[in-house]
């Protein structure tokens, strides 16, 4: 999620140097403490519910354990199984599709519901409330809908088939192993399209509106304007949006439950249902936790990764 | 505020040919779910394509609050989200206005680990959650969610509301701070009242995580009597398989609220969105 620079350029290197020449040391250790003060119970509430049980899951991946006993230490043995694992492959698979064919659609899209909608368009309040709808829905409803929608007898999508002949539409794409997953993603592009739309239009707002008309009084068509200035200039959006769509790919879990369960027969798992399956109704509560490992690696690795390549400025708006 | 791009521009003459049937394809499934929630048990038959009931009956919104104890799962529901989302406003703003106007020891190791914390998938944490909530003491308890929530949109608040008050001028927490205010008069008069656009979007990104979530509640509640909305459709599967209706009446019932309070603050979300100060 990213937050962008405000219109005025922030200045608190100027404040801290001048804090630092007025105030005595003494002070310095006091302002130190009311800042711990300030900052201490999101700290403590975050060392316990995010950092404690990453460093839990560490030690329970190295594990056999159901979750109820002592476990049996076991090495990096549930880290070679798994790498081993048929299905874990499957999800890896998976998180590769839903990768490329949920950002791509949801980036193309959302900018161009975003650039038409950032005009003085007569309803333009109106369109931007409805696509910007289905991602304020819980998912167990979205899943419940689609569930229904995509059946294939009362479904919306088999009854257009049969009115109109077309017996492609009334295929049973949620219980087809070959095409569970990208039914899957279809939902999701549906749901989150409108997220992607609400980012561009936000970042919209802070191009720099001279450039732009300087591009226009230099005979730029509305094309050039757009491939040359506006999506070059939209790149902080660009870059948040591929790493929400990444980690998307590790942290849906809702969607695929309620539509799929995973299945058939796991042609649908992503990591987090794969994981909870393990730990909670296989009763491999060590062999669930290496997942969760492997998908915070993933998760950090790819993140760190964007952000040494490309600076922090696309996460937290601050200007590099 | 810098004028936006293309506020000058008339829309292409096209638009509306382009957005009006797009947004009715994009509203089938809302529809449906309204149209199927007055399906009557009786007569399950539909028209228009499975969107509309023959014989439509508001009967199914009167049947679940009869049937399941509803009321009970709506107010726990309410008991984890209004919580967290003051809790997360109230420890999230703190935490902003810590980072963006004073000395924090380690500045840049919090900030390096809010910036992780934000793309942490709430999966991978969830089987160990649950393990800590036990030791805790509070697995079945919503004060365990409630905690649990806030800890995991934290990271979304700081950096959201941080940008807004690194907005707000110096000058003013200079000029507060000649005047002799205390930093929380200072923060609590000055820079939580400004916040408000950012507030907005973390008011709703909050709700949407713990109102819209499923899976926490699915590993740290056990007594049925405790579940929320969201549980709903699971926890008594086998009573709404043969009531479609129903069944599509507690979806509309989860997705009331949260719409409700979408609507009410759509306004800021662009501008909160932009990190500008209004």
């Amino acid at each position: 999620m990213t937050a962008y620079p405000p219109p005025a350029p922030a200045t608190r290197n100027t404040r801290v140097a001048g804090t630092g020449r007025r105030g005595p040391a003494r002070r310095l250790t006091r302002e130190r403490l009311v800042a711990l003060g300030f900052i201490a119970p999101a700290v403590v509430l975050f060392a316990v519910f995010v950092v404690y049980p990453i460093v839990f899951n560490v030690q329970s991946s190295l594990l056999d354990w159901d979750g109820v006993s002592a476990g049996t230490p076991v090495g990096l043995d549930n880290y070679r199984d798994l790498f081993s694992d048929p299905t874990f492959h499957t999800t890896l698979r998976n998180s590769a599709f839903w990768i490329v064919l949920t950002i791509v659609p949801q980036a193309a899209l959302g900018f161009a519901l975003a650039w038409l909608l950032n005009t003085r368009l007569r309803g333009r309040t109106v369109y931007r409330t409805l696509f910007f709808l289905p991602a304020v829905l819980s998912p167990v409803v979205v899943g419940i809908v689609w569930q229904r929608l995509l059946d294939p007898f009362n479904g919306v999508l088999a009854q257009l088939g049969r009115a109109t002949g077309i017996d492609l539409l009334t295929r049973s794409y949620l219980s087809d192993p070959s095409t569970a997953i990208f039914a899957v993603i279809v939902v999701n592009v549906w749901m989150w399209t409108g997220f992607s739309m609400l980012f561009y239009l936000a970042g919209l707002q802070l191009v720099d509106h001279s450039v732009v008309e300087a591009a226009r009084i230099d005979g730029a068509t509305g094309w050039q304007l757009l491939r040359r200035i506006v999506l070059p200039l939209l790149k902080p959006t660009h870059l948040a949006l591929l790493l929400l769509g990444i980690i998307g790919s590790l942290k849906t879990f809702e969607l695929v439950w309620v539509l799929t369960e995973g299945g058939p027969n796991h042609a649908s798992e992503l990591m987090p249902t794969y994981l909870f399956k393990q730990a909670f109704q296989l009763q491999s509560f060590g062999y669930g936790a290496t997942i969760a490992v492997v998908l915070l690696v993933v998760a950090v690795g790819s993140s760190l990764a964007m952000l040494r390549t490309f600076g922090s400025g696309f996460i937290t708006g601050d200007r590099s | 505020m810098r004028r936006r791009i293309r506020d000058v521009d008339a829309p292409p003459r096209w638009a509306h040919w382009v957005l009006g049937p797009l947004a009715v394809l994009w509203m089938i499934p809302v529809v449906m779910v309204i149209g199927i929630s007055l399906l009557p048990t009786s007569n399950p038959s539909t028209t228009g394509l499975g969107l509309v009931p023959e014989e439509p009956t508001l009967r199914n919104y009167v049947t679940i609050f009869e049937t399941n104890p509803i009321a009970r799962h709506l107010v726990n529901s309410l008991l984890v989200s209004v919580p967290s989302i003051v809790l997360v406003l109230l420890l999230g703003s703190m935490t902003a206005f810590a980072l963006a106007r004073l000395r924090v020891p380690f500045k840049g190791v919090v900030f390096v680990g809010l910036i992780l914390a934000l793309v942490l998938p709430m999966a991978g944490v969830v089987t160990a959650m649950f393990k800590i909530l036990q030791r805790l003491g509070l697995y079945d308890n919503l004060f365990g969610l409630v905690l649990a929530y806030t800890a995991l949109g934290l990271p979304f608040a700081v950096i959201m509301i941080r940008t807004t008050y690194l907005a707000i001028p110096d000058e003013t927490y200079e000029a507060a701070l000649v005047d002799g205010s205390s930093t929380w008069t200072i923060f609590w008069r000055i820079y939580f009242p400004l916040g408000k656009a950012a507030a907005a979007v973390v008011v709703v990104w909050q709700l949407m995580m713990s109102w819209n979530d499923f899976l926490l509640p699915l590993v740290a509640i056990g007594d049925n009597d405790l579940k929320p909305l969201t549980l709903v459709p699971l926890a008594y599967r086998g009573i709404y398989l043969s009531q479609p209706g129903a069944l599509f009446a507690v979806l509309v019932l989860i997705s009331v609220p949260i719409v409700v309070v979408y609507l009410s603050v759509q306004r800021y979300l662009v501008n909160g969105l932009a990190g500008s100060v209004k």
